[in-house]
């Protein structure tokens, strides 16, 4: 089976995830208590008022009747108007999924520039100072808390240091570069002290390999071999714990976003939860379902990618 | 026919208002701000001053500013702009800056001032009330404001269903007879009416929505305000411009106001001290110490119409106990609680009327700590030997818990063995609602200048919110709410709500807690920015310095 149509074949399989996905939160969101109307009338609304918001935004049909009515717009690619910002859901998505897709990559490229280098430093120097050192100080980051780290990097370098703007999303790209840089520092944070331990360990194994003795007797220079043949076998496992990991954060980016005043999807599925605003919390789950399907597809593309033995099976 | 001058009202009129919106805690820092409202306020000019004001000033609105687009990071996101049905103050603040009333609430919260219209007559059977427009106010799309926008507007208001329409239930008819007039007649004798046409629901559009539909038009609107409408991106920031033909020349100053959203308290201070934001919407109170010490900015605290309170459920056996209710009432230690919720800043509560209302009684004596007095009520009542109770709690509201548990030891102290129940914050309002619960948290700030709202909320059963969902009933306290309504004598009111305020703290129906302020960040080179009690402000008034 070729690349493409691979893809395709996965990109087909994601509909009945997500269809699954829309049946589950559909009916959990109904079954929680709470009522959209009264949360956003407040307490001044009579019982009348309440009602005829209920009726307006179709809340005192049957459930399965409110189902079916979702599903069908959803076959037309509509997934219906937002009970709070009485736009529709569509857009307001689409608004938003941006910033939090813009943190994730942004992310996983300082990720990546740290990671690689600082792994491979610490693989080369095996139980050397510089490798415990490298082993060592990361498993910091992965015990201070996210938002903990955002804080503190914007006291270093918004406040104290003004190089980076506190918050914010910005404009255009090169304002998304440079008012995304701390957020992107505080995710990557999070995900270096994982991939440096992942990618130092395979490299290890890696560098012990005869493919690697014969590269160097070659004659080879030492960085040709490490880069050419060493990192890019050793980091495909690494890749796979990379995929993992970004598909745990959609969705769970939600603290840096709040610290960071980023409009992003998660902070918009957190509100939208409490306001018990339904139609946008089915858009936004099915929306994170679609994106952990496609970052786990870009997972296997890259290993293929970067190791031609890995075959596309049915 | 008694005529009435531009100037403030004749405090026989008793026309404050100030609607209060009852609210029960949200999560974190929107605690502040769900329903409060807020009312357009009058920046402190009345009819004559802004008179000469127009003619002795600036030629253009250019020359008298400085410009600059002021950036107000802010807890919260709007829901909305339709003045008729939005019930969030991040919402109604910005729209205020956009629609203007007729009448305006003063920046004391206790009076109102004339605005869009420049006086008014009552007649004999002070039934109809006659208001003489303001000349030369046009609206953001260039045309003048008429009668027939100002009778559209309110029609609006009152007819629509779900929404603020309870303001003007009072309002019988709204007749347009000549272009700079508007006669509104009343169903029945009520003071409060101007206090009601200053509320935000009754601000002035254009008839017929400047031909487009309802839907169209509120989500780009225009008013006769100082900012017209620019841009709203969700979750991220609301725009408004300069309106440079607004009918008070040379102002405003700013060229822009931006308010961003900016969830995270840390984040908004610094965004301030780092100059990306000019104001700080309400900064925690446990940071104010530090703030007022940091050099570049402005910690302020606004005297607020905020009122804070435990509920008690009276279809809830014991809690319908008048002696349990004061022994409460007594076992609560407000000052343990400011000290430790507050960091301080805050005041006991003495009354469920705030200090900001007009006719707020300083001498109502609302019962406060002492727990001698409170075992003596425990002794008295139908439990002498104590009980179980269940508290509901808004989980992930920080303040709330801790006030519960702070109060929880406080009535063990009496033997009342508290339950804490967390739970979501929308299912903790609705079990409030529909009185599933046992003993709440609300609160309350004002939305009009006149306490008849926050009065007739609390202490009269009938008015749909069963005294703040409490189901306290007091046959005199009810027929005095009622006459307060019809009357327009300034000091037999004050007596009536004097009276209201006294036995309603004796019942003890809930824990009046305390009193606290609007918390507001800025920089220093903010200038003329004040929040009025009922939350709002006036940016038409600010400048910012380069």
């Amino acid at each position: 089976m070729d690349r493409l149509s691979y893809v395709g074949r996965r990109l087909l399989q994601m509909v009945p995830v997500a269809l699954g996905v829309t049946i589950l939160v559909f009916f959990m969101v109904h079954l929680i208590p709470g009522d959209p109307a009264r949360t956003m009338l407040g307490a001044r609304a009579t019982d009348q008022a309440v009602a005829q918001l209920r009726h307006e935004w179709g809340l005192d049909r049957p459930l399965m009747e409110q189902y079916w009515l979702f599903m069908k717009r959803l076959a037309q690619g509509d997934l219906g108007d937002s009970l709070f910002y009485d736009t529709p859901v569509l857009s307001l998505i689409f608004e938003r999924v941006w910033p939090t897709v813009w943190l994730l990559a942004y992310a996983t490229v300082l990720a990546l520039l740290i990671s690689v280098p600082l792994a491979t430093l610490a693989a080369t120097r095996k139980d050397g100072s510089v490798d415990q050192l490298v082993r060592a100080i990361p498993l910091f980051g992965l015990g201070m808390p996210p938002f903990w780290i955002g804080i503190v990097l914007i006291l270093l370098l918004g406040l104290r240091v003004p190089l980076f703007p506190v918050g914010g999303y910005g404009d255009y790209f090169l304002g998304h570069l440079y008012s995304m840089f701390l957020p992107g520092l505080t995710v990557a944070l999070f995900l270096t002290p994982i991939l440096i331990r992942s990618l130092r360990a395979s490299l290890l194994t890696v560098l012990e390999s005869d493919y690697i003795t014969t590269a160097r007797s070659k004659g080879i220079p030492e960085w040709q071999v490490l880069l050419r043949h060493a990192v890019r076998n050793a980091i495909i496992s690494t890749v796979t714990v990379l995929g993992v990991n970004i598909a745990f954060l959609i969705g769970g980016t939600l603290v840096v976003e709040k610290v960071f005043a980023l409009p992003g999807i998660g902070a918009l599925m957190v509100d939208s939860i409490f306001n018990r605003d339904f139609p946008v919390v089915q858009g936004v789950t099915l929306v994170f379902a679609v994106l952990v399907v496609l970052v786990y597809l870009i997972t296997d593309v890259v290993h293929s990618l970067l190791d031609p033995r890995v075959r596309y099976e049915r | 026919m008694t005529t009435r001058e531009n100037e403030e009202m004749p405090s026989t009129e008793a026309s404050e208002a100030v609607h209060g919106s009852f609210v029960h805690d949200r999560f974190g820092r929107r605690e502040f701000l769900r329903r409060g409202a807020v009312l357009g306020a009058a920046v402190g000019l009345s009819g004559p001053a802004l008179v000469s004001l127009v003619s002795c000033g600036p030629s253009g609105s250019e020359s008298s500013g400085k410009g600059g687009n002021l950036i107000i990071a802010r807890t919260a996101e709007s829901e909305g702009m339709d003045k008729t049905m939005v019930f969030d103050n991040e919402s109604i603040w910005i729209f205020l800056q956009m629609y203007e009333t007729l009448y305006t609430v003063a920046p004391d919260g206790k009076k109102v001032l004339p605005y869009l219209a420049e006086s008014y007559e009552l007649s004999k059977d002070k039934k109809e009330y006659t208001f003489h427009l303001r000349k030369g106010v046009t609206f953001h799309n260039g045309k003048e404001m008429t009668s027939e926008d100002v009778k559209f507007s309110i029609d609006e208001a009152r007819n629509t269903k779900g929404g603020w329409e309870f303001i003007d239930a009072a309002i019988d008819s709204v007749e347009a007879p000549d272009p700079t007039t508007v006669i509104i007649k009343t169903k029945y004798k009520w003071a409060p009416l101007l206090a009601d046409i200053a509320c935000f629901n009754n601000g002035i559009i254009p008839k017929d929505y400047a031909g487009k539909s309802k839907e169209e038009f509120y989500k780009a609107p225009i008013g006769t305000g100082p900012f017209k409408w620019d841009h709203w991106d969700k979750g991220k920031e609301v725009k408004l411009v300069r309106y440079p033909d607004y009918w008070q020349k040379g102002k405003p100053s700013l060229n822009s106001a931006t308010w961003t959203l900016v969830p995270d308290d840390s984040t908004r201070s610094v965004q301030v001290q780092g100059g990306q934001a000019d104001v700080d919407e309400f900064p925690p109170f446990s940071s104010i110490q530090k703030l007022k010490n940091t050099p570049g900015v402005v910690m302020k605290l606004f005297p607020s119409t905020r009122t804070d309170y435990m509920v008690l459920n009276h279809r809830v056996k014991p809690l319908d106990d008048v002696h349990v209710s004061r022994a409460i009432s007594y076992a609560v230690d407000r000052k343990a609680l400011i000290e430790s919720v507050l960091f301080g800043y805050g005041e006991p509560a003495n009354s469920f009327m705030p200090p900001q209302v007009r006719y707020y009684d300083p001498d109502a004596p609302g019962l406060q700590f002492d727990p001698d007095k409170a075992r003596q009520e425990m002794s008295r009542s139908s439990v002498p030997d104590g009980f179980n109770i269940e508290m509901t709690v808004e989980a992930g509201n920080d303040t709330q818990t801790s006030t519960a548990q702070i109060i929880q030891q406080q009535l063990k102290q009496i033997g009342i063995d508290v339950k804490l129940q967390q739970l979501d914050p929308s299912v903790a309002q609705t079990n409030v609602q529909e009185f599933k619960y046992e003993i709440g948290f609300s609160y309350w700030t004002m939305d009009i200048a006149d306490p008849d709202e926050l009065v007739s909320f609390a202490v009269d059963p009938t008015s749909g919110s069963h005294s703040f969902f409490t189901d306290y009933k007091n046959e005199d306290v009810i027929k005095w709410t009622h006459e307060a309504q019809e009357e327009f004598d300034d000091s037999k009111r004050a007596e009536l709500y004097s009276k209201i305020q006294s036995q309603a703290a004796e019942d003890a129906f809930m824990v009046f807690l305390y009193y606290s302020d609007f918390t507001y960040l800025y920089s220093n080179k903010v200038k003329g920015f004040k929040v009025y009690p009922t939350g709002n402000y006036h940016l038409e008034e600010v400048t910012l310095e380069a």
